[in-house]
């Protein structure tokens, strides 16, 4: 076992730790800690892959602006205190038999598969070369995604207006 | 980029425009001005719609990333054509109380999820796709939730965004697998190497419960009531055709060209799928009371004929999709339409029980909302007929039999509940039926308009042998 | 692998180090004191505060959704700025055209923002 191998088997391990732990704890607050875990964990798997841009983005964005995203919604609603419920023994037998039944499925035809490997030399992603094929007019230039992205964030700051703001006509 | 190459993109780029302006209108404007941005907003939208239609060149840009080519151009101009109808059925709506301080949002928000959806009908590889899927559902979820102060709208928003960020994932993992076989995400280099292993079929179907979901194919179906009955019924509207019709549009075209090696495959997989989803779309509307749901799980049903056309594979059939949604646009928008406006002028009437005897106060909008439901049903003189027509055509060129008969009897189904709101119209005697009330000149435009398309649209025959000539198949 | 030598996960073991020992250290002092402390629960020692008005309801009370809209236009504008980072380590190479983009980029989001500002979605007070 090299180190690659080790490392990857402890992030994997991580991860799936923490993602039934997340789905499986009855406390809300809890739930999103172990969501913490599990997002933290997988930016430990993109430094793995040499990926540092998109660790450092999983890193700010998820695991920085996204769970206080979810820690503040779940504040904002009441009962936060409560536990949920128990589900149904029946209910558990059959999800995880579904759930069961499905990871068998992906994993066996995932095995079943052999990948092509590229016969491109690996190349190493750095900062420089992501600007220069982000702003690419050509093919494998991204361009067009980018400058998509702006009207979506734009639309995405509009709708958060929409719902969260409160309207000036609240006469009594 | 040369000129000519803003050219190829001008329904994004113009509808993106007119957002800028209408965003701008709205920053730089007092609340007394702002009267203005309801008819600002509207017109802008005719004269995209209409330069939409003038020639222009084809050809692809950005390294195979966005590609205009003569059908999908003409699918874009559907989806104006049905956003327009719908901008203009919401005005009245819009000058409401509770509406006026979030009017110029409402069409920011519509032209956003346009931009999301013409850019995913251009797309040529599985990024753009991607993107343009995700800019035409997020900000839906936000107008479904647009009625702060009910809690059905709210919950119609959450289901929403939960639901398409579930089948987002789905699609997503779909593409991931679809990648780590192909090694490439553009759709010309996809197509050639897509083959029939294991994998890749179990990418498709993870792909395929994607897009499922957005068009809510039964089993995937069980959003589609909930929201559509929280939801604005202007809201409701734009989800049930135009979000509907550009998800079908894009999913037809990449079945002939990204999954054509596996057209065998897919086509087994639709021929079930939509089997199911007329059936079951039928046998739970004829159980509705609630007008709204009644055309959700009716929308559900003609989801399912609309397969069919795909089923086909042929530029028969995607000419005939193409058409029926062009059809569908104008019947459908026509019935929400008469809906709404019954909605906004008796505070929220939507059972079916309400609408006894509203011949008797409201012949304009009974007649209306009957032609409209004769088009969705397919009864010969208006253009439903003439869609399904085709569709059946399209099915029974490929010799799918007992796929046509199943539909044929479904048809013979759904004559039946489409009848039911007429029946309460024309013949139930009620005491307190609703009062006669005039509709504003917006509402008045917009139905007249869904009229005009449900009647020009069937007799024309020139329309239908148009889209032909762009359509293609396997 | 000839182009990946330049990090291997070799050069992470220092950090692997470092993490083992803080885990070692948390756990250690967790179960020590469990181990050494005196066990006593009574309802005096499990208060918050020793004398004064008693603790009424819990402390995690809904709160304002204003905090939620701050922290959505936050994450917002988190992504804005990293997809600023490549470009700006590319300045040159990228010239004018580059800028071009970026300023449409921005230029879009930028009228977002006056829109918010306008909005008053940054004003903490309602008055």
């Amino acid at each position: 076992m090299t180190g690659n191998q080790l490392m990857f088997a402890i992030f994997g391990m991580l991860i799936i730790i923490f993602s039934i732990l997340t789905v499986t704890s009855r406390r809300i607050l809890r739930s999103a800690v172990f969501l913490l875990f599990v997002l933290v964990s997988t930016a430990g798997l993109y430094f793995m892959l040499n990926y540092q841009f998109l660790a450092a983005v999983q890193l700010t964005v998820y695991a920085g602006g996204i769970v206080v995203l979810i820690i503040f919604s779940i504040l904002l609603t009441s009962h936060i205190s409560e536990k949920f419920e128990v589900v149904g023994m029946k209910k558990q037998i059959f999800s995880g038999l579904a759930a069961i039944a499905g990871i068998i499925l992906t994993i066996s035809t995932i095995l079943q598969t052999e990948f092509k490997a590229t016969e491109v030399a690996a190349k190493e992603v750095d900062m420089e070369a992501i600007g220069l094929s982000l702003l690419n007019y050509g093919e494998n230039g991204f361009v067009l995604p980018f400058e998509v992205i702006s009207i979506l964030l734009l639309a995405a700051m509009i709708a958060a207006i929409v719902i969260a703001k409160k309207g000036k006509t609240q006469k009594p | 980029m040369r000129l000519e190459d803003f050219l190829l993109m001008r329904h994004e780029l113009l509808l993106t425009l007119i957002a800028i302006i209408i965003l701008i209108a709205e920053i730089f404007t007092d609340d007394f001005k702002k009267q203005g941005i309801r008819p600002l907003s509207i017109i802008l939208m005719a004269i995209v719609t209409i330069v939409g239609f003038l020639p222009a060149p084809t050809g692809t840009l950005f390294g195979g990333m966005y590609q205009a080519t003569d059908m999908r151009l003409m699918m874009k101009n559907i989806l104006n054509i049905g956003a327009l109808i719908v901008f203009i059925q919401s005005a009245s709506w819009l000058k409401s109380d509770d509406n006026q301080n979030k009017v110029s949002e409402f069409f920011l928000l519509l032209i956003s999820t346009l931009i999301g959806m013409n850019f995913m009908i251009s797309s040529g590889d599985f990024l753009m796709f991607y993107l343009g899927l995700e800019l035409a559902t997020i900000p839906i979820a936000a107008l479904a939730a647009y009625d702060r102060y009910s809690n059905k709208s709210s919950e119609a928003g959450i289901k929403l965004i939960l639901i398409s960020a579930l089948s987002s994932g789905i699609l997503l993992y779909g593409i991931s697998m679809i990648y780590g076989t192909v090694g490439s995400v553009y759709f010309d280099k996809v197509s050639v190497a897509y083959g029939a292993t294991p994998l890749q079929i179990m990418s498709f179907i993870f792909f395929f419960t994607g897009m499922a979901f957005k068009i809510s194919i039964v089993p995937f179906h069980l959003w589609t009531a909930d929201v559509y009955e929280g939801a604005p019924v202007n809201v409701t509207s734009y989800l049930s055709v135009v979000s509907k019709g550009a998800a079908v549009f894009i999913f037809s075209i990449m079945l002939v060209t990204v999954f054509q090696n596996i057209a065998a495959m897919w086509k087994d997989v639709m021929w079930i799928t939509a089997a199911i989803t007329m059936t079951l779309g039928n046998l739970f509307a004829m159980r509705q009371n609630n007008l709204k749901r009644f055309l959700a799980f009716s929308s559900i049903s003609q989801a399912g004929f609309i397969m069919l056309g795909i089923i086909g594979g042929s530029e028969l059939g995607m000419a005939a999709v193409v058409y029926y949604i062009l059809v569908y646009i104008f019947s459908n928008l026509g019935a929400f339409g008469v809906i709404a406006a019954i909605s906004n002028a008796s505070g929220g009437k939507e059972n079916m029980s309400d609408y006894d005897g509203l011949y008797k106060t409201n012949p304009a909008l009974s007649l209306t909302l009957t032609l409209a439901l004769f088009s969705l049903a397919g009864i010969p003189p208006v253009a439903g007929f003439f869609g399904k027509f085709f569709l059946f055509t399209a099915v029974a060129e490929k010799g799918y039999w007992w796929l046509l008969t199943i539909a044929v009897l479904n048809t013979i189904i759904s004559l039946y509940y489409y009848l039911l709101p007429v029946k309460a119209m024309f013949i139930n005697k009620a005491e307190t039926s609703i009062a006669y009330f005039k509709s504003d000149g917006w509402t008045k435009v917009g139905l007249i308009i869904c009229v005009a398309g449900m009647v020009i649209v069937g007799f024309a025959s020139v329309i239908f042998e148009y889209i032909r000539t762009l359509s293609f198949g396997l | 692998m000839d182009s990946q030598n330049k990090f291997m996960p070799q050069d992470y073991i220092p950090i692997m180090i470092q993490s083992f020992i803080v885990l070692g250290f948390v756990l250690t002092t967790m179960i020590m004191t469990h181990l050494l402390g005196p066990l006593r629960k009574s309802k005096a020692k499990l208060e918050n505060f020793e004398c004064g008005i008693e603790g009424m309801g819990n402390a995690r009370s809904p709160f304002s959704v204003k905090y939620f809209l701050i922290a959505i236009l936050f994450v917002l504008f988190d992504v804005e700025v990293i997809f600023m980072y490549p470009w700006a380590v590319n300045f040159r190479d990228l010239g004018a055209n580059g800028f071009l983009d970026m300023l449409l980029f921005l230029g879009l989001l930028l009228l977002g923002f006056i829109y918010i500002v306008f909005k008053g979605a940054l004003k903490w007070d309602n008055s």
